[in-house]
């Protein structure tokens, strides 16, 4: 009976969200118009600077990959940002709901949208540029994006989190955080050119690894040893942490009255 | 047997740079309320009702004392405890986009209702608010009366054994007001269960509740029926009179029996300790000091003028 009351309420969040998404003309704008345009920017770029297949490949991955965490981890965004929007968000707190619902049934319609948005630019870009995206074969591709939809959870819980401490001033965060992770994961170029430390950092960053991954089904090498288990190690211990630490915040929001705040 | 027990409640708000603004909110409030009671806690704005409403709920956490709701210790178990709660507030808010229909079952589905249970208590609730004709319109689109029928059909989606309500009729017009105030009371005749609702509308208060508290900066003043009250605090009764030419103010306060008196245009209202023994005396040096005498009524005080007294005078009790 609990099992079926909890996925009922991770049901709920995919139901509003899925629901609010379907009657938001910005969500139009956030699976088609910014992730297209953004493709073809890139991709136009790679033809116009003549570059080899391999080096096309390789800024089309990180330009897909971008566009699928982006998508995801506004969804798990959303999850509170359309109650703190609609000052609404004490109706849910006040429900018997625990945050790995509320994060859980977000997240899976944002994976939902994000998998429609890979569709799509890997159509793209083997129309457009020749490149073929499944080429890795199933498996890889799978692990890809599973490695890629944790990454946007573990970015959406960093919003969420950063909601219930300082409010409306973070909702920002929600836009810049994956701009800022994708300039340290090499997304278009690969860590090693970065200056110091950067690169350390984006050793402890999931996307670095599953970029790498990826890549390596190319010809670029993995720069890494046991890229998979860094990246899904890495990954599923931020989840963990951040899932404590969403509950330590909605603590310290009810405590400080953040809670309310956000809901006059 | 209890329904909410609360004992030595503090809350103070923080704000600024590393908190050094400081607030306080709730100041030692300590209250107890039997099952199936409906409580009013009235007071002026900034007096902590909403404060303490939301502590009693489990929206908001104490600085110190203790929360006992229906018997579970609320800052251990506040999960158990919203299983069993709901709150409803003045200027409702929910989700934009979704329509009557589509909130209450997102709320349901919170409440871990599912499928026909669900969609029976839906439609029941969309019926006992009379919400039929807007159930597919999105809430911005819907009229204040409207979301706040809507709030109060929320918060009765899990068949909440408390109910809590934050200024149930604020801002409403007062036919809705009168209509939703049925409402609550025919809730409570109908489920039994204990309503908490905070206002600072008097005849409100005097209308819905049992008992009513006082919250003033923080701290109850006084708690009890308003009958009580009103015998407590002896502020005696009402005498309204209307005249033409003037009236001696200076004499008129230094008359027998009168507590105090407003002049409005040509219409005067005085508080008197026993009005039918002072009422003849009155009229007598009104009309000896110059008064010509168009119409008198007497009537006894009510809630608000309780209200008002407290809110002056918190010693005189």
């Amino acid at each position: 009976m609990n099992l079926q009351k909890a996925l009922i309420q991770v049901w709920a969040f995919m139901v509003k969200n899925w629901i609010i998404a379907k009657r938001n003309i910005f969500t139009i704008f956030e699976i088609l118009f910014w992730p297209v345009v953004g493709f073809f920017s890139v991709g136009l770029l790679t033809s116009f600077l003549e570059l080899d297949p391999n080096k096309t490949g390789f800024i089309l991955v990180g330009i897909i990959s971008m566009s699928v965490i982006q998508v995801c981890q506004m969804d798990v965004s959303y999850v509170l940002l359309y109650d703190l929007w609609a000052k609404s968000l004490k109706h849910t707190f006040i429900a018997p709901v625990q945050p790995l619902q509320l994060i859980f049934g977000s997240w899976l319609i944002g994976v939902i949208r994000s998998f429609f948005v890979f569709l799509l630019l890997s159509v793209f870009s083997g129309l457009a540029f020749g490149f073929d995206f499944w080429r890795p074969g199933i498996g890889p591709l799978i692990l890809f994006l599973l490695g890629l939809f944790l990454t946007a959870a573990s970015v959406g819980m960093s919003v969420c989190i950063l909601l219930l401490l300082f409010g409306y001033m973070a909702d920002l965060a929600a836009w810049s955080l994956s701009s800022l992770m994708a300039l340290v994961c090499g997304i278009y170029y690969p860590v090693s050119i970065l200056p110091f430390p950067l690169p350390q950092i984006a050793q402890a960053i999931p996307l670095t690894y599953f970029l790498a991954y990826f890549r390596s089904f190319y010809g670029f090498d993995e720069g890494f040893k046991n890229v998979l288990g860094w990246g899904f190690g890495l990954a599923g211990l931020y989840v963990v942490i951040e899932v404590f630490l969403f509950k330590a915040v909605l603590h310290r929001a009810r405590r400080t009255g953040m809670l309310l705040k956000l809901s006059e | 047997m209890l329904a909410i027990k609360a004992e030595g409640i503090y809350k103070t708000y923080r704000s600024g740079w590393r908190g050094q603004r400081k607030k306080d909110a709730l100041k030692g409030v300590s209250l107890q309320i039997e099952k199936g009671e409906i409580f009013g806690i009235l007071g002026p704005n900034g007096a902590g009702k909403t404060t303490l409403l939301s502590i009693l709920c489990t929206l908001l956490f104490p600085d110190s004392g203790r929360v006992s709701i229906l018997g579970i210790d609320s800052a251990r178990n506040g999960h158990q405890v919203r299983q069993r709660v709901n709150v409803s507030s003045g200027n409702a808010n929910f989700l934009w986009s979704l329509t009557i229909k589509e909130n209450l079952h997102f709320y349901g589905m919170l409440y871990g209702l599912i499928g026909k249970e669900r969609e029976k208590k839906v439609e029941a609730l969309i019926d006992l608010f009379d919400l039929n004709n807007h159930r597919d319109i999105p809430f911005d689109e819907l009229s204040t009366g409207m979301k706040q029928r809507l709030s109060l059909a929320k918060s009765m989606i899990n068949d909440p054994e408390i109910l809590f309500l934050d200024e149930p009729t604020v801002g409403l017009d007062p036919d809705i007001s009168i209509r939703i105030r049925e409402k609550i009371l025919a809730l409570h005749k109908e489920k039994g269960m204990t309503v908490l609702l905070t206002t600072h509308n008097m005849k409100e208060a005097e209308h819905l509740c049992d008992r009513v508290a006082f919250l003033k900066a923080g701290e109850i003043l006084t708690c009890g029926t308003a009958e009580a009250l009103k015998r407590m605090i002896r502020i005696g009764d009402r005498v309204t009179i209307e005249y033409r030419g003037i009236i001696q103010e200076g004499e008129l306060l230094r008359a027998d029996g009168v507590i105090n008196f407003t002049v409005s245009g040509n219409r005067c209202e005085i508080i008197v300790d026993e009005g039918e023994k002072r009422l003849g005396p009155i009229i007598a040096m009104l009309s000896q000091g110059g008064a010509q005498i168009e119409r008198v009524s007497l009537g006894q005080t009510d809630l608000e003028d309780v209200f008002v007294e407290f809110a002056k005078s918190p010693d005189r009790i």
